[in-house]
């Protein structure tokens, strides 16, 4: 169906400003020359890319943004920013879209396992000061509920000392749980700690 | 005294924020005989209304309040000259620009129209009459730069009368135009449409060529400038040289190709291509064996007419020129170290469109055949990449180059002539095809010559296998596309030439951040430049394709012929003045001038003083902040002008 631009624009205006507002970017900026779409490492599973993202959110599509594949699948790897020829920060448009995407209760069925990594990424961080994989790995397989999930690397793992049972020590704890006290603004509870950090 | 106001309403430009007639209450004023207000004073009726006024009422000096002075102070002086008035009589305030424009309040506009206007009558009251001089202007024209634009420009001033010098920086004229293979949207043959006109320029008996010739320094003022060309040394001696090329034949030490754009090989003394003009050799010391190790002389023992001089130095003359035609023209932007994705210059078969027009050529280093520069093979698959160092902010050229798109059109066209089994692939961001028969170009290259233009901008380039795999998006389908390439080719985009800002700071004429020299007025003066006398064409003003080039080369042309056909120039009396009897001859004024205005003169009694030479001021004002005793002043701008304008503002 064709997108009533007339209207559309103007209903995703608040929207679209709040995400140029928390990027600090124009969405306006962009020409759609693609190049950020030429090299995205994660094209392939997405369902808008890059450059779609950005299209959509010039034409004030903020549904399908926010509720697209790309707002949760995107890691971050910044290869877009740093192509940009109109140096728009594209990763961190989309990282806003996320966030958002998440304040608004939208969970992307498909997407569940992501959004238990992320969530339990952050809370190990917060916990441990630097990521502890073994426990990490542990929680993600219990709450994914699949215990037995990737079991038979385990001893493999072990092995080459790439992860170690004992969780790693760092001097200054407490540090830590003040960055995440202000990135939170109020500290939060478990249930909204990625809400600022999103997946990074 | 009787002084005459009149203010302007300029439709509702000024009248709807200033109350004007309330601004021609500065009627009451002493001495102000005349006061009112007009709807467009510029207009015909508007004039005759002032010269009927002064007439009737006798007036002596006029104040008209209306917009900026660079619009129509020269309609105001002739106005009050027709009415019998010294044109310097008359003072115009700007109550447009400086107010109606930028204030939004109707009373505080018209406060500050009201104190302009007053400042004004202040102002007129101690005005002179001033009288300007003529001064006689040199009858010749000095363009610099020797591409189509440069020689377009000497040849349409020399077919009018005038002598002209052209100076070319490299060893022949031609610039980037003989370099190409076809032109586009009609596919002539680059060279044999420009050597004719090389080949004129270098015959014609008005037009002295210089190559291998810079400007060093520049002195004076429109209608009289004073040049010293550096002609460099090239070990050759011009008059002798029959341009045999047995010379480079022998020569044992290989160079770098520059009119070949760095494809294929040359050596340390050649012609720089078979049609050059003048057809001289040229000796590079940097890559002669001569200079490096001292001892070779091969191309003096072989040359039969005696012409190589290895004691050659740079030679200075110094001519006397009317006006200066700058066409400096422009180079292929150098991509490598802004795009690390493609390459930065490290694979040998990503090429620049320049270096790709030399491999069409039938005069280029392959003989006119296609070969892709690493292993010499014939490319099947060649990509072209637009906007390369155009439409980039990221590398800081946010500019189109805007024939990118033209030449990517012809060069996919000629490719597939060349070849005729291969295929073309073309990203692009936009079409930009605006011209006679342009956008008929790019569709037949898709249509006819099957060239596959894909809608985006490429990320990365890598090599793979022998081949080049370019990663790009077609974000016409939204996909990622993949190309395996055995040859890419880069739109560079255009830079200025190199020195460009150099020179432009020598004339003393304004460039922008990119070193494009700026003209005068985007739409109205497109060929002048801020200073008098000095014209712009072609490529060192921004980014132009040759017909745009030698239509602005004939403007300036046009310009150069037009100041210099009366065979003199009215100065400006808005000069400064030196009061001779209290100079103490302290010569800081001539420190400060920056048109070298200043000379001192000798009393009796052998003490020295300043004087001020009326054609070199241009009146800025500079020398009259300097002097110690406050013994300058500027005509027009008198420091009890100033004065009294101040003081009319506290009253």
């Amino acid at each position: 169906m064709a997108i009533r631009v007339s209207t559309t624009i103007a209903d995703g205006a608040a929207l679209v400003a709040d995400i140029e507002r928390r990027s600090g970017e124009r969405v306006s900026a962009c020409y759609q020359c693609g190049r950020c779409t030429s090299t995205c490492a994660a094209a392939f599973a997405f369902d808008y890319p890059p450059h779609r993202i950005m299209r959509l959110l010039q034409l004030g599509q903020v549904d399908k943004v926010l509720n697209s594949r790309t707002a949760q699948l995107c890691f971050d790897c910044m290869t877009c920013s740093s192509r940009c020829p109109m140096t728009i920060d594209v990763a961190n448009v989309i990282e806003q879209v996320k966030m958002i995407a998440d304040e608004h209760g939208i969970r992307v069925n498909k997407e569940k396992s992501i959004r238990l990594f992320r969530r339990a990424f952050l809370k190990n961080v917060r916990r441990h000061g630097r990521l502890h994989e073994a426990r990490l790995l542990t929680w993600i397989n219990l709450r994914s509920f699949k215990p037995f999930n990737d079991l038979a690397v385990v001893p493999l793992i072990l092995r080459r000392k790439k992860v170690h049972i004992v969780p790693p020590k760092i001097r200054n704890r407490r540090e830590i749980h003040r960055i995440f006290h202000e990135v939170n603004g109020n500290g939060g509870g478990n249930g909204n700690s990625d809400r600022h950090g999103g997946g990074k | 005294m009787r002084i005459g106001v009149f203010v302007c309403q300029c439709g509702t430009n000024i009248a709807a924020t200033v109350d004007t007639e309330k601004a021609a209450a500065a009627g009451s004023l002493r001495d102000v005989h005349h006061a009112e207000t007009i709807q467009y004073t510029c207009s015909d009726p508007g004039q005759r209304a002032i010269i009927d006024a002064i007439r009737e009422k006798e007036l002596t000096r006029v104040v008209i309040a209306a917009c900026s002075p660079r619009m129509h102070e020269t309609t105001f002086r002739r106005a009050v000259t027709r009415a019998g008035l010294n044109p310097f009589m008359m003072d115009m305030v700007n109550i447009r620009e400086h107010c109606s424009w930028v204030h939004s309040d109707v009373d505080t506009a018209t406060g500050k129209a009201i104190d302009l206007t007053s400042m004004g009558v202040a102002r007129v009251r101690k005005q002179a009459s001033l009288f300007s001089s003529k001064v006689p202007v040199t009858n010749r024209v000095l363009v610099i730069g020797g591409g189509v634009a440069g020689i377009q420009a000497a040849l349409d001033i020399a077919d009018a009368g005038l002598p002209v010098t052209m100076v070319e920086r490299g060893p022949s004229i031609g610039g980037n135009m003989a370099r190409l293979d076809k032109t586009f949207p009609t596919l002539d043959c680059s060279s044999c449409i420009l050597t004719p006109r090389m080949v004129e320029a270098n015959q014609h008996e008005q037009i002295d060529l210089m190559v291998n010739s810079e400007v060093d320094t520049v002195r004076g003022h429109v209608g009289n400038f004073e040049v010293d060309i550096r002609k460099k040394a090239t070990c050759v001696i011009e008059e002798k040289c029959t341009g045999c090329m047995i010379c480079q034949e022998k020569c044992p030490s290989r160079a770098p190709d520059e009119f070949n754009a760095g494809v294929g090989e040359s050596k340390a003394i050649s012609v720089p291509f078979p049609q050059a003009v003048p057809l001289v050799a040229n000796l590079r010391k940097e890559h002669c064996r001569q200079f490096i190790r001292g001892k070779c002389g091969v191309c003096k023992k072989v040359c039969k007419s005696g012409a190589i001089d290895y004691e050659q130095e740079d030679e200075v003359t110094t001519e006397r020129f009317g006006a200066i035609v700058v066409a400096t023209g422009y180079e292929p932007y150098d991509w490598r170290e802004a795009y690390p994705d493609y390459g930065g210059g490290q694979y040998p078969d990503v090429i620049t469109s320049l270096q790709y027009e030399r491999l069409l050529s039938a005069s280029g280093p392959t003989g006119g055949h296609v070969r892709r520069p690493s292993d010499g093979e014939e490319p099947r698959q060649v990509v072209f990449i637009s906007c390369v160092g155009s439409r980039d902010e990221s590398v800081g050229r946010p500019f189109c180059c805007s024939v990118g798109c033209m030449y990517i059109a012809k060069q996919a066209i000629l490719t597939k002539e060349h070849i005729p089994e291969s295929q073309s692939y073309v990203f692009y961001i936009d079409i930009r095809a605006g011209g006679k028969g342009y956008e008929e170009f790019t569709r037949r290259a898709q249509k006819e010559y099957g060239a596959v233009y894909l809608r985006g901008r490429v990320g990365k380039i890598y090599p793979s296998k022998g081949k080049l795999m370019v990663m790009g998006t077609d974000t016409l389908s939204g996909e990622q596309v993949e190309i395996e390439a055995d040859l890419v080719v880069l739109a560079a985009g255009f830079a200025a030439a190199e020195g460009a800002g150099e020179l432009a700071r020598k004339l003393n004429i304004s460039y922008d951040q990119y070193e494009f020299l700026s003209e005068s007025h985007p739409k109205l003066r497109p060929v002048e430049t801020n200073t008098g006398g000095i014209f712009l064409a072609g490529a060192c003003q921004g980014p132009k394709d040759i017909p745009g080039s030698v239509a602005q080369a004939s403007a300036a042309a046009a310009k150069a012929i037009g100041l210099l056909s009366k065979g003199e120039l009215e100065t400006s009396p808005m000069v400064a003045a030196v009061n001779q009897t209290r100079c103490t001859g302290c010569f800081k004024c001539r420190d400060v001038c920056p048109y070298n205005a200043i000379e001192a003169v000798e009393a009796r009694d052998g003490h020295q003083t300043a004087r001020v030479v009326d054609s070199l001021c241009h009146g800025c004002g500079v020398c009259n902040v300097a002097c110690p005793p406050a013994v300058i002043s500027l005509k027009g701008y008198t420091d009890n002008q100033l004065i009294a304008e101040t003081l009319e503002l506290l009253r």
